[in-house]
């Protein structure tokens, strides 16, 4: 597809990287000749420097026959001035960033009067994001697909659950009977697809994927099952903050938020009445210790500075709250921050980047298969990817055994209709199922290209 | 530096190289000639680029690999081009081979050959055909075709395509490349087709057709293009010539129906201005040597688009014009064709670009509160565009002086070591005097003619990848 992205920020440049590998012809713009210098530099890419909002750059930038604009600058006029002309330019479809809550609680008239496909609100993402780690606490992280109908959730294991030490086909029958499987394991980086003869150790960190309440149940019998969360405790009263604490009111969750600037402290108790602020420095051990910091279920981490929450994200793992969750932009470092032993780290850019990659996804049709979704797990080294069927998929009705998937490839759960199908020798694809794959390999983009190099043909080879 | 993957990259545009002296190779079984030079080039090539392209490398690749890539890329393959040459016995020293080689592969088109008619047609085709490579870039056609080399593959490209800035014409780096081979290769026929109505044999019309679109320089005859003695040929190569010189983002834009846009370029009026004022000056200067206007005018339209489109044919020697007239045609030399073309030089946009940074030096001297920007096309060239401009400047003629200090060993004339320099660096081919359009390098020393070959490739990448190269700080772990 050709896909315009107006900024070459955070989000902008993320986004494009992860297209280009998907093989897509991205056009950069931006004012900033800096900014674009460095991502040609480094990405395949074109770029073109000049204001989005001129119909003459985005004609530069070949609008005329783009298949997708998104604006992604820091200001939210110039994001829906840019879809506004880009759309009369001849761009089948445009995604505009939205940051400002005045706008965005009219998200549903702008989006038909400017003709945008599609907003997205970074700070809000986020903080959605994070509601669904809260919701389910005994998850390093969490990824839904098909309507809930089924989870992917990573954990860290830990000397003692009786899953370390002994391969994973000797687990006890009442395990093997859930409806979930394991699908992957980082261990210190080195991501994998873990077969029978796996033997799991403490510190590696497991994926499963399976139905809701069978992952719930295995929590349990691991010892591991954290109650619902009640009390949270956030430091940090940006916009994010408040978006969260708008979620988590209506979820009924008690919230108390410590924030630097009093005027920013007036604003979110003026707003949210049940909300305990605190006005105080978040880093200072001392205040938090008087304001009960380990008394909570759980433990966010949200100022603008990603140092300092991952600073006050190990005090509060070292006070022993059962969940902490940091807020940071950098990528770069998430290598050190999972090994530090903070698992549930979010990055808002990487959040957005990777919402407008699903509807990318959604929006190329591929020939026998439609991609529903794309997750990156275990810190991006491996991805779940949610296809649905189509009638000419191939080897439609092939048992599983009589199949040869390429390495790195596991085909984790078939759904069809209400059923949730973990998959063995003699289950077979049909058309209109539902299909998550699990790759360790990125550009899987059709569900044809997850066979070994020299397929069975369908129907044949049944000798 | 991670030199596995340079050597594993270097590794695989020779296994392209050793595919395209298959070429030649054709050629000479066509004409009955011995296939033993192209076969036994094969051979080594293939087999050192396959032991080099399956060395284990880890994937790190940054901007200084990048360099070095580029920078290794053209001197090996300056050495494989030289390998038919030396094979065949034709050539006295292995030196001269690779000075022959490398002259080829930049489209320099100096030789150091005294009686080329001699050679074999495969050896001569070879020769020809490495400007055809060269031209449009060995890099840029191995992004094109040889798959999946893309990591960071627009660093490879970026070093090849010459200009202050790049450009892509799509966004995929690889599809830019096969658009600019696909316009290269229709340009190149449609030159093959010109020159066979003009009545050249079909053979001489590859030749040329060749050394044109590489701007290169080349010829089976002696006496190159003049050997004809047909306007009509002239004529047909002196337009080629100007087409092969102007960006090919123009071209594209035609394509696309940018008319405007493609003819509105500051770069291409510059060029042409300077080809017209040039052709008229010299014109009316040269009328001492040339019997009328007519003549004067034929034998100089030629030859400015020759010397500006750094390609070198001759139709008249030069060395025989009034002392102004060879200065215009250094000058020339300096200039060259246009960023993002087949042609060497200093690059007219450079020129254009620097000549405006004058013109604001001196406004802000007598205005010292005045704030003035340059613009090219209508835009805006940032501050940091202009200082590597004048950095390039200043590494452009150092090179060139540095390079006739150790040339002016052998003794020559000031002339001629100078304009050896600088017609290696420009990719011109044809310098002042005894190296005239009428000459040939033969006369120098052997270092002379390392130092050489090592100008020209410096001068085809614009200087930069391989001063990379050879400098300790890229090499140094730390």
């Amino acid at each position: 597809m050709n896909i315009i992205i107006v900024g070459s920020g955070k989000v902008g440049f993320s986004l494009a990287e992860q297209l280009v590998k998907e093989e897509h012809n991205i056009t950069v713009v931006d004012n900033d000749e800096q900014a674009l210098q460095r991502a040609g530099d480094q990405l395949d890419i074109m770029t073109v420097r000049g204001n989005g909002v001129s119909a003459a750059t985005l004609r530069e930038a070949g609008a005329a026959d783009a298949d997708l604009l998104v604006a992604a600058t820091n200001a939210d006029e110039v994001n829906m001035v840019c879809c506004l002309t880009a759309k009369d330019l001849g761009t089948k479809h445009t995604i505009a960033r939205i940051r400002n809550q005045e706008y965005t609680n009219s998200v549903a008239e702008l989006r038909r009067s400017l003709k945008i496909d599609m907003v997205i609100n970074p700070e809000n993402t986020t903080a959605v994001e994070i509601s669904r780690l809260l919701r389910f606490p005994s998850a390093a992280n969490i990824e839904t697909f098909c309507r809930g109908m089924v989870e992917l959730m990573g954990f860290r294991l830990q000397e003692g659950d009786f899953l370390v030490g002994s391969p994973l086909h000797t687990l006890p029958a009442q395990i093997k009977k859930l409806a979930l499987l394991f699908c992957a394991v980082d261990r210190g980086g080195e991501v994998s697809i873990p077969n029978g003869a796996f033997i799991p150790r403490a510190g590696d960190k497991l994926y499963m994927i399976g139905r809701p309440d069978s992952l719930d149940q295995f929590f349990r019998q691991l010892g591991r099952y954290a109650p619902k969360v009640k009390q949270v405790f956030l430091v940090g009263g940006g916009k994010v903050s408040m978006y969260l604490a708008n979620i988590l009111d209506r979820m009924g969750i008690r919230l108390k938020i410590v924030e630097r600037s009093e005027a920013r402290c007036r604003l979110i108790s003026e707003r949210f009445p049940h909300v305990t602020v605190i006005c105080g420095d978040g880093t200072d051990s001392e205040l938090l210790e008087s304001e009960n910091l380990s008394a909570n279920d759980a433990f966010v981490a949200l100022t603008d500075r990603d140092e300092d929450n991952l600073i006050i994200s190990l005090y509060a793992m070292q006070q022993g709250l059962p969940k902490v969750i940091t807020k940071c932009n950098r990528q770069s470092y998430a290598g050190i921050v999972r090994s530090l032993g903070l698992d549930s780290v979010i990055s808002p850019k990487f959040v957005t980047a990777s919402h407008i990659l699903h509807v990318v996804r959604g929006m190329q049709n591929s020939q026998g298969s439609v991609m529903n979704s794309l997750h990156r797990i275990a810190g991006g080294g491996a991805e779940a990817i949610d296809f649905t069927v189509g009638p000419n998929t191939r080897n439609l009705g092939v048992p599983l055994r009589e199949l040869k998937l390429r390495p790195g490839i596991l085909l984790a759960v078939i759904v069809r209709g209400k059923d949730i199908i973990i998959p063995e020798g003699s289950s077979c694809l049909m058309a209109d199922d539902r299909v998550i794959i699990i790759a360790r390999e990125s550009g899987i983009l059709d569900l044809d290209a997850i066979y070994a190099a020299e397929p069975a043909a369908p129907g044949g080879n049944g000798k | 530096m991670n030199i596995k993957l340079v050597l594993k990259l270097v590794g695989r545009v020779l296994l392209m190289e050793a595919a395209a002296l298959a070429v030649p190779l054709a050629v000479a079984l066509l004409y009955g000639e011995s296939p033993a030079p192209f076969l036994l080039s094969i051979a080594i090539v293939a087999a050192f680029g396959f032991g080099l392209s399956v060395l284990p490398a880890k994937r790190q690749f940054f901007t200084r690999e990048g360099f070095a890539a580029v920078g290794l890329i053209w001197i090996f393959t300056g050495l494989v081009g030289a390998l038919p040459f030396i094979f065949s016995g034709w050539f006295a020293t292995p030196i001269d081979a690779i000075f022959e080689s490398c002259s080829g592969f930049t489209t320099t088109g100096s030789t150091i050959l005294t009686d080329i008619e001699a050679l074999p047609k495969g050896i001569l085709f070879w020769r020809s055909f490495t400007h055809w490579m060269g031209g449009m870039g060995v890099l840029v056609l191995a992004t094109a075709i040889v798959p999946k080399l893309g990591i960071r593959s627009h660093y490879l490209t970026q070093a090849e395509t010459p200009g202050p800035v790049f450009s892509k014409l799509v966004p995929k780096q690889s599809q830019t490349s096969k658009i600019l081979y696909t316009m290269y290769f229709a340009l190149t026929a449609l030159e093959v087709v010109c020159l066979k109505i003009a009545g050249m044999p079909l053979y001489d019309c590859l030749i040329h057709a060749f050394s044109t679109a590489g701007t290169g320089g080349f010829s089976n005859r002696n006496a190159s293009v003049g050997a004809y003695g047909s306007a009509a040929i002239e004529m047909i190569i002196t337009v080629f010539m100007l087409l092969f010189s102007i960006n090919f983002t123009a071209y594209f834009l035609l394509l696309t129906r940018k008319w405007r846009e493609a003819l509105a370029s500051d770069e291409l009026r510059f060029f042409l201005t300077v080809v017209f004022g040039a052709t008229a000056i010299l014109t009316v200067t040269n009328l001492s040597v040339y019997a009328g206007v007519g003549e004067s005018l034929r034998y100089t339209v030629f030859q400015v688009a020759s010397i500006i489109s750094t390609t070198g044919f001759g139709t008249a020697d030069f060395a025989l014009w009034p002392q102004f007239s060879q200065l215009i045609i250094v000058l020339l030399m300096f200039c060259g064709a246009s960023a993002g073309s087949t042609g060497g030089g200093m690059k007219c946009s450079r020129v254009l670009l620097l000549l405006r940074a004058i013109r604001r030096e001196i406004h802000r001297i007598t205005h010292p509160r005045c704030i003035e920007v340059v613009k090219l096309d209508g835009k805006l060239v940032g501050e940091s565009t202009l200082h590597s401009l004048l950095v390039f400047l200043g590494a452009y003629v150092s090179v060139i002086f540095a390079a006739a200090l150790i040339i002016s060993l052998d003794g020559f004339s000031f002339s001629v070591s100078f304009s050896a320099a600088l017609t290696c660096v420009s990719n011109v081919g044809p310098g002042l005097e005894l190296i005239g359009p009428s000459g040939n390098f033969a006369a120098f020393s052997g270092l002379s003619k390392l130092v050489m070959s090592l100008c020209m490739i410096i001068g085809r990448l614009e200087i930069f990848p391989i001063l990379v190269l050879f400098s300790p700080s890229s090499w140094r772990r730390t």
